[in-house]
Order: C-alpha cells, then structure tokens, then sequence
C-alpha cells in the first residue's frame, strides 16, 4: 500500500500536531515530521499545508532574523488550530479505530 | 558561490517558473522561505542532485499548489484564457528565473554603492553644468566659481547619499528616489551635451554645431579657431590670392579675426567675382584698418595698414636633379 497516499489524509493532522509541540519553519517541520517516522513526507506538501493552514487561520506566523541568511518565518498554532486539531484527533481515532476493527474482524467474526 | 547556493538558486528558479501565473502575493507567500530550505538541503551531505531527491521542479510546484490548496497549473491549451496581467506576470517571472538576468541582477546589486557615490557627485556637478560662466566644471564642479567648495559639497553629497543608500525606506519612498536617480542620470546626460565641458569635443568631432558657432569658427585647427591662411609656394615665395577648397571641393572658409595685437580695428574686405559675389575663399585674408588710427576701444593706436605675415620655419627641398 502506498503509504504517501494515506499521509495527504492526514497531514493536515500531523502538522498541526508537530507546531503544536513547538513553533517551527518550513523545514524544521520537514524535518520533525520525518524524525517522528512519516519519511515519506514531501518537502512541497509540507510548505503548503502550512501555507493552507496560516490561510485559514489555524496558525499564526512570526519572523525571526537568522545569523546564516534570509529571516525565518515560524508557525505557531493558535486557539482555532487547538480544536481543529481537537476535532480532527477524535475523527483520526474513530477512523483509525473502525479499519482497526475492519482489519482484525474477520479473525474475530470467524 | 557556492555550488549548493547555485543549485538551490536554479532549482528555486524552476519552481517559481512553475507558480508563475499565481497572484503575486501567493506566490511569495509560498516562496518566501523556501530559498533557504533549499539552500539547506543541497548543502547537506547528499551528492544526489535537488530535482533527484525533491523530484522535477514541475512536480514540486504542483504538490506545493494542492498542498496549499491553490489552482492547479492552467498550461498549454488553456493558457489563451489566462489575463493578460498574468501572462505578463508568467513572462516577468520566466525572465527572473533566467540564469542571466538572476546575474545581472546580482551584478547591479553588487554596483549600488558605486551608484550612491555617483548619485551625491552629480548632484552637486548638474547645477554647476548649467552655469555657463566659463570656469571648468568637471571633474571638479565650481559652484559659484569656487572649486574648494565644490569638493565640499561634493563630500557632503556622497556622504548624505550613501547614507541614504544604506538605510532602507519603505517602498513608495524608495521608489520615488530610484524615480529621482534615474531623472538626475537623463538631466546629467541632457546638460553635460550642452555644457562647455563637451563643447571642445564637439568641435573636433565635427558634429552638429550651432549655426552661431559655426559662423565664429568655420575651420578650426589643433591650436585652436583658424582666421587666416598664407601660402608659400615651395620656393619660398609667398602667394597672394590663392584659392582654396576642400577635399570635396567646398570653398575654404575661415573665421573672423576680431582681436588684433595692435589694438587697431579691421575690416575684412573679401575680393569679389565679376558677378559681384565676394570670394571668401581667397588667401591670405584682406583686412582693412577700420578709421585711421582707431583703436578697439576708441583710444588711438598706432595702427600699420600694412599686415606683417608671420614668421614661418619654411622647408628647405633638395635641388631639382638637372635633366
């Protein structure tokens, strides 16, 4: 199963998870991302969920100047992006747990 | 440069190509600190190129567009249905992402500073440019005659425009001082072909003159306005009357002698041709005292009717072999 079709899914989810834990930049959300375990993740979708995100108001965002180049924009989660995030976790849960279930049922129907 | 930068620049190129027809404020929103992510990435520990471990620059902006839930790409077929202020936009961005204008670019914003002395010099020299009060104004420009505090204010200028330079404005004010910038260039410009600065190279170049000046100085040589010439033949015998003319067979004119050592006034009397046309062209020059005895400045002078030619180094030619 191609795991990079499950993640478009969910991104927005895990995201909001990653800036949840701490304020970040592009790619040190990249980076969090993939250290958490979803390798798969694309460096292009992760820029514009942000982007998507800070649009609909789920994240606000803050300039820091950088020693090495350019200022860094970092996104940090707001109030609205909490019970987004609130909302989406029990939908993940249900979800995830309805295809648990689906996935053991046969043993457990048989 | 680095070659990670280069090839973080080249990919950002490519991708920013790609989000060309996306308004301006989206595209730089989705962009503005993807430069340094990619900078960071190629100079990672990983030979494998960009568009290998990010895929095509194409695939790139079209994940980057889903993602953020913009319009997909409207290419090809569609692109006649697309405004004409985004396909300047598309154009406009296609022409930044040319590895050429990105070093131009880089080129002229490397040559500011150089700008910003320049913009404080001529900021001084163009008034001075205009006065035509015959003191030299270039390259140190004389602002009421005065070279020591043309130097001043050239210092004070330089100073105060790069100071100007280096601070950073917001972008009505800045635009209206590049608008200045580019108006004081056309004004130097404008003025400095005008000016007596260029007027010596104007004459020797033989370019347009005024029809004024023209009449003052029909002939000029490399010491200066000619008013008169005086043939010898090669024996040494100085001719009277000989006409001249060019190498296109245009009659030779001079220009008026006004100013004499003596002081005394002249009249230049042409001879004239049986139809009664003078010949301006006939040499030396025949110029009549004007008044016996009167000087320029109406004093008395000695005045000799009779005009000396100068003294002339003549050459000396080997005999004519006897046949």
């Amino acid at each position: 199963m191609d795991a990079s079709q499950l993640l478009k899914g969910v991104l927005d989810v895990a995201v909001l998870a990653v800036v949840r834990d701490a304020d970040g930049y592009g790619y040190d959300v990249v980076r969090r991302l993939r250290g958490a375990g979803l390798e798969d993740v694309g460096d292009a979708s992760v820029y514009g969920t942000l982007r998507r995100l800070y649009q609909a108001g789920a994240l606000t965002s803050y300039v820091v100047p950088s020693d090495e180049g350019p200022h860094r924009k970092y996104y940090a989660i707001n109030d609205r992006g909490r019970s987004v995030l609130e909302d989406s976790t029990k939908t993940w849960r249900t979800f995830a747990d309805t295809v648990d279930e689906l996935l053991a049922g046969t043993g457990a129907a048989a | 440069m680095r070659p990670a930068v280069a090839e973080a620049q080249e990919y950002l190129a490519a991708v920013e190509q790609e989000l060309a027809d996306l308004p301006g404020d989206d595209r730089g929103a989705l962009l503005e600190d993807l430069a340094q992510h990619l900078e960071a990435l190629a100079g990672e520990d990983d030979d494998r190129p960009l568009s290998v471990r990010l895929g095509q620059p194409a695939a790139y902006a079209a994940d980057l567009r889903a993602a953020a839930g913009l319009p997909a790409s409207r290419g090809g077929a569609a692109s006649s249905s697309v405004g004409l202020v985004e396909r300047v936009r598309a154009t406009a961005a296609s022409w930044r992402a040319l590895p050429a204008t990105r070093e131009t670019g880089r080129l002229l914003g490397d040559l500011r500073p150089a700008w910003w002395v320049a913009r404080g010099y001529l900021v001084v020299l163009l008034p001075c440019l205009h006065a035509f009060d015959g003191v030299s104004d270039f390259p140190v420009p004389a602002p009421l005659d005065n070279h020591l505090l043309g130097a001043l204010l050239v210092l004070v200028a330089v100073a105060a425009s790069v100071a100007l330079g280096r601070r950073r404005l917001p972008r009505p004010l800045e635009l209206l001082v590049a608008a200045f910038g580019i108006l004081l260039l056309l004004a130097t410009f404008v003025a400095w072909d005008r000016s007596q600065v260029s007027r010596g190279a104007y004459l020797g170049a033989g370019a347009p003159m005024s029809p004024q000046m023209a009449s003052e100085y029909p002939l000029l040589s490399r010491y200066g306005p000619v008013t008169d010439v005086f043939p010898y033949s090669a024996d040494g015998t100085p001719l009277e009357g000989v006409l001249l003319y060019d190498q296109d067979g245009r009659p030779l004119t001079v220009g008026l002698q006004e100013w004499w050592a003596d002081g005394c006034r002249r009249v230049l009397e042409h001879p004239q041709a049986a139809d009664g046309g003078p010949v301006s062209w006939s040499f030396p020059q025949d110029y009549e005292l004007a008044g016996a005895g009167q000087g320029i400045d109406g004093r008395p002078a000695v005045c000799d009717a009779a005009r000396p030619r100068p003294e002339v180094p003549l050459p000396t030619f080997p005999p004519a072999p006897v046949d």
